[in-house]
């Protein structure tokens, strides 16, 4: 009798649910991702913006505060959709650094150091893979938008009562789905400059890159040409574009006032399904070399 | 005194170099950066010759001026630079292929001076050769006797040698600030990031702190002044402080270079092979 | 003073931050092929790295062939190095991979080109040397950085484990490569796990254990050293009770063992020398001996006694 059928058995147990096993790789990554104590600490100041608006948003409702400033009309300043917008704004900054530092080792050690082959071979589809990584950087993006935007609404909506939550109900959906366009394009973008090269430093520098020089020759693009179809090359303008009409706010007097806002969609999801294509082409389990 | 062998291996580092790098598949993506704005400006010549507009001479050469300084050096050279300079030895660690470097009977800083001169040759005639495409490319709508006009007797030639060798500088100094990062530093691209703030900041530092900077110096040799491009309200802060005299400039630039490659050299000596540590 | 001869470790350290690489190493190598031999994580490759000028000893002095390591001009025309890395330059064929860095050493393009189809003729690789390495399979890799080591004519050759990926012709044909460098005066230096083949081959042997050098020196001297360990001899003859009987009386030796078959027994002795003699008399006195031969005279054992010892009580 061969050895192996005398004592082999295989595994017999139950199995996880198959939908959830991509979520094995976002533990894990997450996992190493806190117990950088940079990125930790990068992660909590990045809070310190939510916390002066929180502070700002309750000192704007305090009766004995607003009295001592004699300020006339009730409040110190108005509280609409222009000042969610601006706070989304500045953690956008943030999400782009947190992109940029993240976003490259998660994929790129993976192709240096041959392990997509171990990922492969096993019942783990790509897009399992793509899923599990991207779920890594849209937990922290969240942390950084949507979660303390929500709050901020919240906490407003708290102080001023039912009729301006209805009235403004716009502006916790924009907080929302801004977020979720931010998340995901960014998301893409880290992978997929990630997967296409091995190394992480040449993906972070990568990822600057793609922000930094889209938008500076998105910007030469508009001086040369006298146009404003160069702010398809900036992510940055497209996505302010885009929050702009979320928010429903005037957008005449912006510099990019001439460019369409469907065109700033058009641009997101052009480069979400650039980074796609870029992603099936490079994850792959073997390698072709001519 | 460099010797005939020590010449001999700064010639054979180079053509390795060239060989690995920038005559592959690898080195392609300078070549699209350094000469994206030749489309760029050849589209706007196109444009203006198929719809027969005129356009104004000296607006086109204010959008270059501004092109240039604000994309082209701060952006386009800067990152063609990083991504140059750092490969040369963060590259071959990833690479994990210095090792084959060191073993050899070859003297490191000399190892150092090859591998700095390949990025320099590559880089300045890459993005030297853009600019003056580019230039061409800026005015190729107009009539022949106009472009010969600015050249000859409008000080043309003297803005296109101002570029050119403003371009060259600006490999200099960025190719040795980023060689030196990759050497010593694991992860290059956080000083990078770094220098890449510090610069667009420039115009808002106080004026002793705006002249630790390269493109302060570049700036003033530059032949068409730009105002800083600060959006408001931080264009308020904006400090456009006097130009820097070419005399001052230019060996500044060299010096600050060779310092700094001097310095990578002593610390190349010291360095270990550890690849399990990346 | 060094001798110029022999590769000379005084009193080397080397320390990751916390980690030991190598403690207090004293060795002097002299020309033959050396194996360098201990479990992974003992050293090795520190010790060929330490002694290439990859890596910088924490304490103590290198010298090999009197060149300190932080010398490349000279060290490397002398030292040849292939490494356990299993990485190459991008986009390189395997005859511009050696060529290249035959001009990186100084020499002319007519010279290169010669020296490096003489090293690619030399591990059977010139059919193969216009491919790129990346398209080579892991043998002709390993092929190919040997080409590269050996291609300058160095006096000394340091090899990290060079038999990996070879199959068993090619494994054959490198080491009598080997043995033809080390007759000519060359040092070669070998890690290796494959014991058996390090027991063919090598002159000495050096032993390491946790960063330590547990044993130095020939194979059968540092046997004869280990008092602790009673050598064992197997002996092929006719009459295995009688000889039993008769050397059991001898206070040297501790065991004797009749083989199953009835016509042999091993014998386990304090003192090889005065069995022997012992032998000589049984064997003059009607004994047929048909052979004798130690059983435990090897690196396989020797690495069992020192380092699996010591692997084992952890």
């Amino acid at each position: 009798m061969a050895v192996y059928k005398r004592s082999y058995r295989g595994y017999s147990g139950a199995y996880t649910p198959e939908w959830s096993r991509f979520l094995i790789l976002t533990r894990y990554a997450s996992r190493n991702l806190y117990r950088s104590k940079a990125i930790t600490g990068f992660l909590i100041a990045c809070w310190l913006p939510f916390v002066v608006t929180a502070l700002l948003i309750y000192l704007n409702h305090n009766a004995t505060i607003l009295s001592m400033l004699k300020t006339s009309g009730g409040q110190l300043f108005s509280i609409d959709a222009k000042f969610f917008k601006n706070f989304l704004q500045i953690q956008l900054s943030a999400a782009f650094i947190v992109t940029a530092f993240i976003g490259p080792g998660l994929i790129s050690p993976d192709l240096g150091n041959n392990a997509l082959v171990l990922y492969f071979c096993r019942p783990f589809s790509r897009a399992e893979y793509v899923l599990g990584k991207l779920a890594v950087i849209a937990q922290l993006l969240s942390l950084l938008t949507w979660i303390p935007g929500l709050i901020l609404f919240g906490i407003q909506a708290s102080l001023v009562g039912w009729t301006w939550t209805i009235d403004n109900l716009f502006i916790a959906s924009a907080i929302f789905l801004g977020s979720v366009i931010l998340i995901l394009v960014l998301s893409l973008l880290a992978l997929a400059l990630s997967a296409w090269v091995k190394w992480k430093p040449v993906a972070g520098a990568l990822v600057l890159g793609v922000i930094f020089l889209g938008a500076g020759f998105g910007a030469a693009i508009n001086g040369v040409m006298r146009t404003q179809l160069g702010h398809l090359l900036s992510i940055p303008i497209m996505f302010e574009k885009v929050l702009d009409s979320l928010f429903r706010l005037d957008q005449t007097n912006r510099i990019y006032s001439e460019f369409s806002p469907a065109l700033a969609w058009l641009g997101l999801l052009g480069i979400a399904g650039a980074c796609l294509y870029l992603l099936s082409r490079k994850l792959r389990a073997y390698e072709v070399v001519r | 005194m460099l010797t005939n062998l020590r010449l001999a291996q700064i010639y054979a580092v180079l053509r390795l170099e060239l060989r690995k790098t920038f005559f592959s598949r690898r080195g392609l993506w300078v070549y699209l950066l350094a000469f994206s704005p030749i489309l760029l400006f050849a589209g706007h010549s196109i444009t203006m010759l198929h719809n027969g507009r005129p356009c104004d001479f000296g607006l086109d050469t204010n959008i270059f001026a501004t092109v240039f300084q604000v994309f082209y050096l701060r952006l386009a050279v800067f990152f063609g630079c990083l991504g140059i300079f750092m490969n040369l030895f963060r590259g071959e660690v990833l690479d994990k292929s210095l090792h084959y470097y060191f073993l050899a009977p070859i003297r490191r800083e000399v190892l150092l001076a090859g591998k700095f001169i390949a990025g320099l040759c590559v880089a300045m005639l890459t993005f030297c050769l853009s600019i003056i495409l580019q230039f061409f490319s800026m005015y190729a709508h107009y009539d022949w006797a106009v472009i010969q006009d600015y050249l000859w007797r409008n000080n043309g030639i003297q803005h296109l040698f101002a570029y050119v060798a403003v371009t060259a500088l600006a490999c200099l100094g960025y190719g040795s600030v980023f060689l030196a990062a990759g050497i010593l530093v694991r992860n290059p691209i956080i000083p990078a990031a770094v220098i890449l703030v510090w610069e667009a900041a420039n115009p808002l530092l106080p004026a002793l702190l705006q002249k630790f900077s390269v493109i302060y110096y570049l700036k003033s040799l530059c032949p068409i002044e730009v105002a800083p491009q600060v959006p408001p309200p931080f264009n308020l802060l904006a400090v456009n402080p006097e130009p820097i005299s070419a005399f001052i400039a230019v060996p500044g630039l060299f010096a600050v270079a060779a310092l700094v490659v001097l310095w990578a050299g002593t610390r190349i000596r010291k360095m270990e092979i550890s690849y399990s540590a990346e | 003073m060094p001798a110029n001869d022999q590769i000379v470790f005084e009193n080397v350290s080397k320390f990751y931050g916390e980690v030991l690489g190598v403690n207090r190493v004293n060795v002097s190598i002299p020309p033959g092929i050396t194996s360098l031999v201990g479990p992974n994580g003992s050293g090795k490759t520190t010790i060929m790295n330490l002694m290439t000028g990859l890596l910088q000893p924490t304490r103590g002095r290198i010298s090999v062939l009197g060149i300190a390591p932080n010398e490349p001009e000279r060290l490397f025309r002398e030292v040849g190095y292939c490494t356990q890395f299993d990485s190459f330059p991008k986009g390189l064929t395997g005859y511009e991979f050696v060529y290249s860095y035959l001009r990186v050493y100084g020499c002319r393009h007519q010279e290169a080109e010669d020296l490096a189809w003489r090293a690619i003729e030399r591990v059977n690789l010139v059919e193969a040397a216009k491919r790129k390495i990346a398209g080579y399979s892991k043998g002709m890799r390993q092929r190919i950085k040997l080409a590269q080591s050996i291609c300058h004519g160095p006096s000394v050759l340091i090899l990290d484990e060079p038999l990996n990926g070879l199959d068993p012709l090619a494994r054959a044909e490198t080491i009598a490569l080997f043995r033809a460098l080390a007759q000519d005066g060359m040092h070669v230096i070998i890690s290796s796990h494959i014991l058996h083949e390090v027991d063919a081959i090598s002159d000495q042997v050096i032993l390491l254990s946790n960063g330590y050098v547990v044993a130095e020196g020939q194979i059968r001297g540092v046997r004869n050293e280990m008092q602790e360990h009673p050598m064992q001899i197997l002996i092929r003859c006719n009459k295995p009770s009688e000889v039993a009987s008769r050397i059991f009386a001898q206070e040297h030796v501790v065991e004797a063992q009749i083989h199953k078959d009835g016509l042999g027994l091993l014998v386990r002795t304090r003192d090889a020398d005065k069995f022997y003699l012992m032998l000589n008399h049984i064997a003059m006195n009607g004994v047929g001996i048909e052979s004798v031969a130690p059983a435990d005279d090897d690196v396989n054992s020797l690495y069992e006694y020192l380092i699996g010892s010591d692997e084992a009580s952890k």
